[in-house]
């Protein structure tokens, strides 16, 4: 579709593009006091792109701007998780950065990144995608200027994220001189059709791996993760844990289903490779690699905040397993995990957002008796916890089945064995916070006032993580309609 | 292929008329050597402390800036090459492009990155980073 | 004519020297030198591979974008880089280690 057409499908992003050069126009003439204005409008800004891409849910699937893009419910489905993150996290930083106007600001530009990157259909779409949120994330890092933490979590976001882009884009540079496209429609015909060397299509897959494994954190490329969690500010790295890589995991599917494979008889439920090279092997060593070293990692750690990072690569190695399949069953089971992650996982962090100034940090010690300080927030953070381990009857446990089941259908029975190992190990570090803050404490510490505001942001996510373990059918039909994936140029 | 042996000659005699020269005022001219030649500013002033100093903080910030307003202007050249078969799409194009690119230099001007004196130096960190 | 395989071979030297730099440098403005040599690299490919490979000039595309990227990377880089000089006083990366546990 040429360019002029296109932007009656780009609306969206448009109005996110729209609403950017507002806020930083509007920010300049505020004073000091009026500048959480821009926190409200942000979150306003952001719900509403994802209401407009919400609209374009019925719209037949199409590919726009020449190809560069495409629009299909798949892409949509995404859209509208990073708008909605952006919302809930607009809303937990709201008290650390309500005189930080550009806080706001570059979290809408991470969104607008996070719309690009589930639609792309282009090599330059990818990488300017990837650059857009990666920049935009190590600012975010680094926010806290005069925070020795901060700003070494951000360079050293920085250098692994610079270096990782780096060598995926030399993958992306061999991928082309091997088909001559840079349309992904195109490369998967060449691929399918041609005489492609696998040795050089192993190299190159190997080196997009790089780039796509650093942002959705999967070993090997996970050294960043404990460091830049812990040293960030809380709410960037919440956002950190979920919209990035769930936009991330976007373009990891598209990138399986158009480079490394091709649906087999048309529009089937299942992928077969273009090249073999070996790729759902690979994947699931991978996979297997990153839950074990996360949860084992995790296990000692005495900052909540470093073993929720650690935890976060051990949830991404289960949601990787499920790629080995490559059939819609898994791509489905992601998705909704994704959906139950954003709120267990917001939950935690917003909990120890909240509560980090009252307790004097955020180390398990500082969380000893807290169930007898403030039971409703100590309930719901075992509420979180035991969702995280994925125990029923909560809705991590809902999200796992749905991964193991999409993983044993295929046949693979060994690595959904080390998977369930793999959870079993994750309930001793998930209770031993639980366990802190519910056992008998000698010194009575005085009970913690919260604010409303604090309380009503805990509803608004532990009834969710509860309510989707016993009733999930209507999101899981809302995912299994997201499916639909376009090829075409 | 024939005009490059044009070229090899010219390096040739090039190379041999330099290093003859040089060679010829190395042994016809006196060689005397005292300490006062090894100094950089042989005409008398001395230099004082290193050359390898810090810059100003300041110059990393503006050039900063003039790297980003720099590199922008790539993407007109093949906008220029374009622009007489696009026409008036293209002319509103590139305007909203420079469009954005101001609302950016009127950010970095209103926040104060521009004025060379700053109205509060943050020396405070520097100071307690080296322990004084 | 030169030949595509002189294309390949210069920048895969420099792509190496770019990530034996990352390794091996301990400054991290040279850590950022490094990866700039990484990009020019890719954009030795995207170009040679345009000019022999595809009929279009989808590649040089691609290079443009990714020159403005890196500027705006080492943009970013510098700027934290900056932070880190002003509460440090240098930038070593070995000595980050506010988070060692």
């Amino acid at each position: 579709m040429s360019n002029l057409n296109s932007i009656q499908y780009f609306i969206p992003e448009l109005f996110l593009t729209a609403a950017i050069l507002a806020l930083i126009i509007v920010d300049l003439f505020l004073k000091r006091k009026q500048k959480s204005i821009i926190a409200y409008l942000s979150a306003a800004a952001s719900l509403v792109a994802g209401f407009l891409a919400y609209q374009q849910f019925s719209l037949p699937a199409t590919s726009i701007f020449q190809g560069m893009l495409v629009l299909d419910s798949f892409a949509i489905f995404f859209k509208i998780l990073a708008a909605f993150s952006t919302v809930i996290v607009v809303f937990i930083s709201l008290d650390k950065f309500r005189e930080t106007a550009e806080y706001f600001i570059l979290l809408l530009i991470v969104t607008l990144g996070m719309f690009i990157m589930p639609a792309v259909n282009d090599i330059l779409m990818i990488i300017i995608a990837m650059e857009i949120v990666g920049l935009i994330s190590y600012v975010l890092a680094g926010i806290h200027k005069t925070d020795l933490k901060s700003t070494e979590a951000a360079l050293k976001y920085m250098i692994y994220g610079a270096v990782s882009t780096g060598i995926m884009a030399f993958g992306f540079s061999l991928i082309y001189g091997l088909t001559g496209h840079t349309n992904l429609y195109d490369i998967q015909m060449t691929l399918a059709s041609g005489h492609v060397n696998s040795v050089a299509m192993f190299i190159a897959f190997m080196m997009v791996l790089a780039g796509l494994g650093y942002k959705i954190a999967m070993v090997p490329f996970h050294f960043w993760v404990p460091d830049v969690y812990e040293g960030a500010p809380t709410p960037v790295t919440a956002f950190l844990s979920v919209g990035p890589k769930a936009a991330g995991f976007a373009l990891f599917i598209r990138f399986l289903v158009t480079i490394v494979a091709h649906p087999s008889s048309g529009a089937a439920d299942t992928f077969v490779q273009n090249v073999d090279i070996q790729a759902p092997f690979l994947i699931a060593v991978l996979a297997v690699l990153t839950m074990t070293l996360g949860n084992f990692s995790a296990l000692n750690q005495k900052n909540i905040k470093r073993m929720l990072g650690y935890s976060a690569i051990a949830h991404v190695g289960y949601m990787v397993m499920a790629l080995v399949v490559f059939n819609k069953d898994a791509f489905g089971a992601i998705m909704f995990y994704m959906i139950v992650y954003l709120f267990m996982n917001f939950g935690a962090f917003w909990i120890l957002e909240s509560l980090s100034s009252k307790l004097g940090g955020e180390d398990i010690e500082h969380y000893k008796g807290l169930g007898y300080r403030d039971s409703f927030t100590a309930v719901s953070m075992a509420v979180f916890m035991f969702s995280l381990t994925g125990l029923p009857p909560l809705a991590g446990f809902i999200g796992k089945v749905y991964l193991f089941a999409a993983v044993i259908k295929q046949g693979w029975l060994i690595l959904a064995l080390l998977g369930v190992l793999n959870s079993v190990v994750s309930l001793f570090y998930y209770v031993s916070v639980v366990k802190a803050m519910f056992l008998k404490q000698d010194d009575e510490l005085a009970p913690i006032q919260t604010s409303l505001y604090h309380k009503i942001m805990v509803l608004i996510l532990v009834v969710p993580t509860l309510v989707l373990g016993v009733y999930w059918s209507p999101v899981i039909e809302f995912t299994t309609n997201s499916i639909g994936l376009f090829f075409g140029r | 292929m024939i005009g490059f042996y044009t070229v090899l000659l010219f390096i040739l005699t090039g190379a041999f008329l330099v290093s003859f020269t040089v060679a010829l005022s190395r042994f016809l001219a006196p060689t005397k050597d005292y300490p006062e030649k090894h100094i950089p500013y042989e005409c008398g002033e001395l230099p004082q402390g290193e050359a390898w100093i810090q810059f100003n903080n300041r110059f990393y910030i503006v050039a900063l800036i003039f790297l980003i307003f720099d590199v922008e202007v790539i993407f007109m050249y093949p906008w220029a090459v374009v622009f007489n078969d696009m026409g008036l799409l293209a002319f509103i194009e590139m305007f909203i492009f420079i469009f954005i690119l101001l609302v950016g230099l009127a950010y970095v001007w209103v926040k104060g990155d521009l004025d060379w004196i700053k109205p509060k130096p943050r020396l405070e960190h520097l100071a307690k980073a080296k322990g004084e | 004519m030169i030949q595509l395989n002189s294309f390949l071979i210069i920048s895969a030297i420099v792509f190496s020297l770019g990530l034996f730099t990352v390794i091996y440098k301990k400054n991290a403005v040279g850590i950022l030198m490094g990866v700039e040599l990484i990009l020019n690299s890719v954009n030795l490919n995207f170009i040679a591979f345009s000019k022999y490979v595809d009929v279009h000039i989808n590649g040089q595309l691609v290079a443009i974008f990714i020159i403005v990227l890196a500027a705006a990377e080492a943009a970013i880089a510098l700027a934290i880089i900056l932070n880190i000089y002003r509460d440090r006083a240098n930038i070593d990366v070995t000595q980050l280690d506010e988070m060692k546990h």
